[in-house]
This record gives structure tokens, sequence and C-alpha cells, in this order.
């Protein structure tokens, strides 16, 4: 089915941009493993919009004030997960070449995680067992 | 798309401007559908995702008040420099972004089904409070940037930072004033294309 080929090309995005995370942290000239809180931030980005996927059950599908706090959230987690190795290299704990590769990776996992939403969760009941 | 129906319907106009009108419409239709159509497309999918997008811009500017507040207080972290106490105004302006928010304009107006706790009476109060908190912080952002920091001739990043903070962050901007701004938006494309449809029936 057409999903086995997105889900190849999306787990190969999630693992290029995790590469591009270890790169920042875990190369002989940077070695400083701060970068790994992103973590934290990636996986909990998926979170509040999959909560007001499950809680409202879209009948009223227009102005839907849990999904608007759930995106508005989303978006301060991506935001959070861009400013945090910014205001890592200003305050030097981590070197900006480094700096530099995380925001790359950043980019890519998050793009990854949309590419996810567009292509798995876009039908009508959302359930666990798609697959 | 009605741009086109402009374009080609009856309208009430003599006959020999009438003939003008069908050799113009035949000539131009390929070169003007391209352009209008074009507007038309992006204004039918607005009133759904206005909501999305005033949500995503909200998430934004409110964040990255913030992280920039973080910066500050990272770059600049003793007390003389960048007096601890100057949080409060983005903790204030925080608080009326809640304040503001949690309030529905349905509520205010007194036209949704569940009253709320308050009444109508009471989410006007609650959202007058929160437009003042959120005001007053903004003015209290001015001042400290100036009483704290321009005329003591102290570095100015921080004070900068919290005026960024405050007006371009956590201001009405988020979510009310990202969904006036979208309405701005439309209420402009809407008039550009009526006033682009009315100079095309006033050149036939």
């Amino acid at each position: 089915m057409a999903g086995i080929k997105a889900l190849i090309s999306l787990s190969f995005g999630g693992a290029i941009g995790l590469m591009f995370l270890m790169l920042g942290c875990a190369l002989p000239v940077y070695d400083k493993y701060w970068p790994l809180f992103l973590l934290f931030f990636y996986i909990l980005s998926p979170i509040p919009y999959c909560i007001s996927r499950r809680v409202v059950d879209d009948a009223d599908s227009t102005s839907n004030a849990c999904k608007e706090l759930a995106i508005f959230l989303t978006t301060g987690i991506v935001i959070s997960a861009f400013g945090l190795p910014v205001v890592f290299a200003r305050a030097e704990v981590i070197a900006w070449g480094a700096c530099a590769l995380v925001l790359t990776g950043n980019i890519v996992i998050f793009g990854t995680i949309l590419g996810f939403f567009l292509v798995f969760g876009s039908n009508d009941d959302f359930s666990w067992q798609q697959w | 798309c009605w741009c086109i129906d402009i374009h080609y319907g009856t309208l009430p106009i003599k006959k020999n401007t009438q003939q003008t009108f069908i050799r113009l419409g035949d000539s131009m239709s390929g070169f003007l559908d391209g352009i209008r159509c074009g507007d038309c497309e992006c204004n039918v999918d607005w009133g759904e995702r206005r909501n999305t997008i005033a949500s995503v811009a909200a998430g934004v500017l409110f964040f990255t008040g913030w992280w920039i507040i973080i910066d500050a207080a990272v770059k600049y972290p003793d007390e003389g420099q960048f007096h601890h106490a100057y949080h409060t105004c983005g903790v204030i302006a925080t608080l009326a972004f809640l304040m503001i928010n949690a309030v529905s304009n349905g509520q205010v107006r007194g036209d949704s089904y569940s009253e709320g706790c308050l009444g109508q009476t009471g989410a006007r109060v609650w959202l007058f409070i929160g437009f003042m908190l959120a005001f007053g912080s903004l003015i209290a952002s001015m001042w400290i940037l100036f009483g704290g920091f321009v005329v003591p001739k102290k570095p100015v990043y921080p004070g900068i930072a919290i005026f960024f903070q405050n007006g371009f962050g956590l201001q009405v901007w988020t979510h009310r004033g990202s969904l006036a701004v979208t309405d701005l938006f439309t209420l402009g494309s809407f008039y550009c294309k009526r006033q682009r449809a009315s100079v095309i029936i006033h050149f036939l």
C-alpha cells in the first residue's frame, strides 16, 4: 500500500534528523551533550494535538477551542526547540557550529513529524489500529 | 469563481457597448482570468484555516517573547545589570493573555449556549481587567526600558528584551489580535477583489 513508502521515507527523515542532533553533540570538536535536552521537546510536540483529536469528536469542526489550544501549545514547543540551542550558543555552553547542526536536525525532525500527521493523521476515526 | 460571472454575465448596457463588451471579453479573457482566479482560490480556504493560522501566529509570538527574556536573563545574570523584579512585567502580561483568551466573543455578546460561571457582565468585567493588565504591562515595559536602562546608562539589551517580550510577544497580538489581523487581511483582499471587479466593469 502507499502507506509503506511514506512510512519508510518518514522514518528515514527521522533518522537523518536524529543523526544531525547527535553530530551536534558527539563530534570531537564539540563534545558537549547539552543539546540532548531537545529530545524532550521532540517527544512532547505531537502530544497536545493527539490529545485534542481524541477528546473532541470533531462534530463541530468549524471553531474548536481545544484544537486551537493544542495548535498553540505545539507551536510553542516547536519555538522552544529552536530557541534552546540558540540560547545555549549565546551562553557559550555549546559552539555555534553545534547549534547550526542541531537546528538543521530540528527542521528535519519537525518536518518528519508534520509529514507523519499529514500522511497518516487525516482519517475520520482516529484509531490506533490503522496498520 | 464569481469573478467570471461579472465578465460574462448580462449587464444592462446599450447595444453597441455590448458588442464591444463581447469583443473585449474574447480577446482579454485568458489574461484576466489567470490573474483573478488566483485571488479567488486562496480566499476560499481562508474561512476554515483562519483559526489555525491565528493560533500558529499567536504561539510563535508568545513563545518568541518568552525566549527573548530567557536569553536576556542568561546573558546578564547578575542583579545590577538585570534586576530580577523586572520579570514581573512578563508574568503579568502572560496572566493577562490567559485571561483575555479564556473568554470567547460569544460569551461577551451574550449569545452562547452556556453562560459560564459569571454571566455576560462577568465576562465583560473579566475581559476589561485582562485588557487593563495587558496594557499596563506594556506601559510598564516601556517605563522599565527608559527608566531602568536608558537613563542610568546601563547596557540596554535587557530593557529592550523586556519591551519586545511585552510589545511583540505577549500582548493582545496573540490570539485575539492574530484573529483580528487575519480578519483584516480577509477584508482587505475582499475589498481589492471588488475594487478590481469594479475597475473591469468601468473599463467595459
